[in-house]
């Protein structure tokens, strides 16, 4: 009697009689090796991690009178993006809260105290979900957990699925089939070390064994690499980009976008095809540089970078180069000028957030970010989806002091825009400098900062010198790489 | 409401079939078998409410065995995180075609999933994103599934709109093909062999069911005679067929678990026989 007034609490209800019906006969659920799990009273669950329909699994292949009495391990400013997930998550799952970053508090605490309870842990050791279908590293933390409780076994499990139902990429759940394989309770041995590892194994065992014999697409592996040139008006960036485009050509085919879509092939100039979304630019790009005012620079500005980024895009579909070179980068150009409007508020942990956003890779940035009430067109870009933009594979920053850019910008003649002053330039010299150094070490990305105040010729031969070292492994293919010289088109420039 | 023979007929059929599906493992059935009688029994659960309540409501079962088995296709095939609108337009197609059927409007249901399904598709899946390598599997994979498990097993349907005793005929003479193959292991032989196995057992077979049933299903003698030609030949090709294509999908019939082809390799011999049954009756109904 006490066991079914047990089962009668809303939460224990809405999970037998909502979230697992839906999981089951919209999504699919079959569990194999169910019976590891019934006859524990309490246990760790230790389990890979794709998907938010990850730990609803969880809770479906657990004994119903374990609901109440089992807690998953969440990120706090994930769930903390919204108020109305907040509070189910709050009340369906009661979770053991864990805010990343925090350092003064034990992460294990809470969870410490679930276990003293005699309650059940979820722990998904991989931190985060991972990529679709590959099992990254685990985290030691789950170790050291099961350190401190060696009577409570530890149960691993393999869930496949979820990944493609609602893989992270997407808010979209499709009805696809979800599989989790359970496997036999583990007992603490060892260090807390050699104890993940080999939970770790046994998962990827579980996942191997469960996963075989599925039909795989067979994948063409042709991604466009991208080259990325950053510098300050007037530091020759225009030129240098134009000039490893044709070093670039012998041998693969270059794009250039600049303020023009230029192809070289085999170090020829090629004719293109226009693309729709190029004369757009073309007309707000003028408009942006008779902008009076920073103020009214801002706009076209963006919507001439944000073009640009989906014109890079455009040219992988149609013209299908084997490299790309841009002059200036629209991700990193945002960055570098938000600087320049918000010197004050802008260091390298808001330029870390920025570029997160802006790239798509923002899990980790919760709604109430600081950079959200700085920069609220940030918030407005995210609203209607305009954040994915492309992340260059190598950035080259062309240094050039703003007095001796100032310099060359008066010598050529043109009417100047808004922000090129000495002071401007100099702030927006700082942001890009910056920009380099968080992307490099945030991104991944290689970036190099090549001095721009050397003749061209020397500069470019520099630069396919840090492309050579720096970039191995996605531009392999470009070996007829030519060398520079002082013929190159626009030479006399610099 | 008076109960009938042929309902009262209906109705123990399902009752049986249930019957061996729950017990059949104990029975010591063997593993396809076991697998095999619930969809089976689906389709009598079908039948059963169409008579005894309405078409309207039985229909709708139709409906979710083809979900079902889209779902595990979908499952099964290898598809891109793009395809996923395309993946749910191919599912949305289901509840329209399976409307027509039940409105018996045929025009448009011989052309909702081949005409609009297979030009909606396409383009949805080139809306859901940027990447171009690998469209037109895509677009191949999802319209072959969406065709074999919707379009072709909603025939079935259709034709118990016309009659529902025809359509247990057709049903019914594809389950003697498969329990005859599976008793004589007729696919695992090769050759000559396998054809005379496959095609020329169920034959007699089917022609005394068709006899049998001839009071109520109303089809004439020489008509019978032609289907139980027909209908083995028919499963035979689909199987043929369908077995490629288990093999693409990584389904072991040794290991047919919930999700990893169950569905698939048990509607497989309905496929082919579904569609062409269908037009062969409907161009001779007014003879019957």
């Amino acid at each position: 009697m006490r066991r079914v007034a047990e089962l009668l609490s809303l939460p224990v209800l809405i999970h037998l009689l909502v979230l697992r019906p839906i999981l089951k006969l919209i999504f699919g659920v079959h569990v194999e090796g169910r019976d590891n799990l019934t006859r524990l009273e309490q246990c760790i669950l230790v389990a890979n991690h794709n998907s938010h329909l990850d730990v609803l699994l969880l809770f479906h292949v657990l004994p119903a009178r374990r609901i109440r009495y089992t807690h998953p391990v969440a990120a706090h400013e994930y769930f903390s993006r919204s108020r109305v997930l907040l509070w189910l998550a709050d009340h369906l799952l009661q979770p053991v809260w864990i805010v990343r970053g925090d350092t003064a508090g034990d992460p294990l605490e809470g969870m410490r105290k679930r276990l003293a309870q005699g309650h059940s842990i979820v722990i998904f050791p991989e931190g985060t979900r991972g990529q679709a279908g590959k099992l990254t590293r685990f985290k030691t933390g789950v170790g050291r957990l099961a350190e401190g409780f060696p009577e409570v076994p530890i149960v691993p499990l393999f869930l496949s699925g979820p990944e493609k139902a609602l893989p992270k990429t997407e808010s979209l759940a499709i009805p696809l089939w979800n599989h989790v394989a359970v496997g036999p309770p583990q007992r603490f041995t060892g260090t807390a070390e050699t104890f993940t590892r080999q939970l770790e194994s046994m998962v990827r065992e579980l996942g191997e064994s469960d996963a075989g014999g599925r039909h795989r697409r067979l994948v063409r592996a042709r991604r466009v690499p991208t080259l990325a040139v950053l510098g300050i008006d007037g530091s020759g960036k225009s030129t240098l980009s134009r000039a490893l485009a044709q070093c670039l050509s012998p041998g693969a085919r270059a794009c250039l976008v600049t303020d023009d879509v230029e192809f070289f092939e085999n170090g020829e100039k090629k004719d293109l095809q226009p693309l729709l979304a190029e004369r757009l630019r073309k007309s707000i790009g003028r408009s942006a540089k008779t902008a009076g005012s920073l103020k009214s620079y801002k706009i076209p500005k963006l919507a001439e970078l944000l073009l640009r980024d989906h014109i890079a895009a455009e040219i992988r579909k149609w013209y299908a180069p084997d490299v790309i070179v841009m002059d200036g980068s629209p991700l990193l150009n945002v960055a570098a000028w938000a600087k320049l409007y918000r010197e004050d508020d802008f260091d390298e942990s808001m330029c870390r957030s920025t570029l997160r956003v802006l790239s798509g890779r923002d899990e980790a940035v919760a709604r109430d970010d600081p950079v959200f009430a700085v920069f609220p067109e940030l918030a407005a870009l995210k609203r209607f989806r305009l954040t994915h933009l492309a992340v260059p594979d190598v950035v080259l920053f062309l240094d050039v002091d703003p007095a001796v850019s100032l310099e060359r910008i008066r010598s050529r003649g043109q009417q100047r825009q808004v922000h090129e002053t000495e002071e401007k330039l100099g702030r927006l010299r700082d942001g890009y400098r910056m920009v380099c150094t968080v992307v490099e070490r945030d991104l991944g990305t290689p970036a190099r900062t090549l001095d721009g105040h050397r003749p061209l010729v020397e500069v470019a031969a520099a630069a396919i010198e840090e492309l050579r070292r720096a970039h191995v492994t996605t531009m392999s293919h470009l070996h007829g790489m030519s060398e520079p010289n002082a013929a190159m088109e626009g030479g006399a420039d610099a | 409401m008076v109960v009938e023979a042929p309902q009262v007929t209906i109705v123990i059929i399902l009752a049986m079939l249930t019957l061996f599906a729950l017990t059949g493992k104990r029975i010591g059935f063997p593993t396809p078998v076991v697998s095999y009688l619930p969809y089976l029994g689906t389709f009598f659960l079908f039948f059963a409410l169409s008579e005894l309540v309405s078409f309207a409501v039985g229909i709708w079962v139709m409906a979710i065995l083809s979900f079902l088995a889209l779902r595990e296709y979908f499952t099964l095939v290898d598809l891109r995180i793009q395809d996923r609108w395309g993946m749910l337009a191919a599912y949305l197609a289901i509840p329209f075609m399976f409307y027509f059927i039940q409105i018996d409007w045929y025009g448009m249901f011989i052309i909702s999933i081949p005409v609009y399904g297979f030009l909606v598709i396409p383009f949805v899946i080139t809306l859901g994103g940027r990447e171009v390598d690998g469209t037109v599997m895509s677009i191949g994979a999802l319209d072959l599934g969406l065709f074999l498990l919707v379009y072709c097993i909603g025939h079935i349907g259709y034709l118990a709109s016309y009659s529902t005793w025809m359509a247990i005929f057709v049903v019914a003479a594809v389950a003697v093909c498969d329990l005859l193959a599976w008793a004589f292991r007729a696919r695992d032989r090769e050759g000559i062999e396998s054809v005379a196995y496959q095609l020329l057992a169920p034959a007699p077979v089917i022609l005394f069911l068709a006899w049998l049933l001839t009071p109520w299903t109303t089809i004439p003698p020489v008509h019978s005679v032609v289907l139980a030609a027909l209908i083995p030949a028919l499963v035979a090709v689909g199987c043929h067929t369908m077995d490629h294509l288990e093999a693409d999908l990584g389904i072991e019939r040794s290991r047919l678990q919930p999700g990893r082809g169950q569905v698939i390799n048990s509607l497989k011999s309905y496929l082919y026989v579904a569609p062409v049954a269908f037009h062969y009756l409907r161009y001779f109904l007014e003879e019957f």
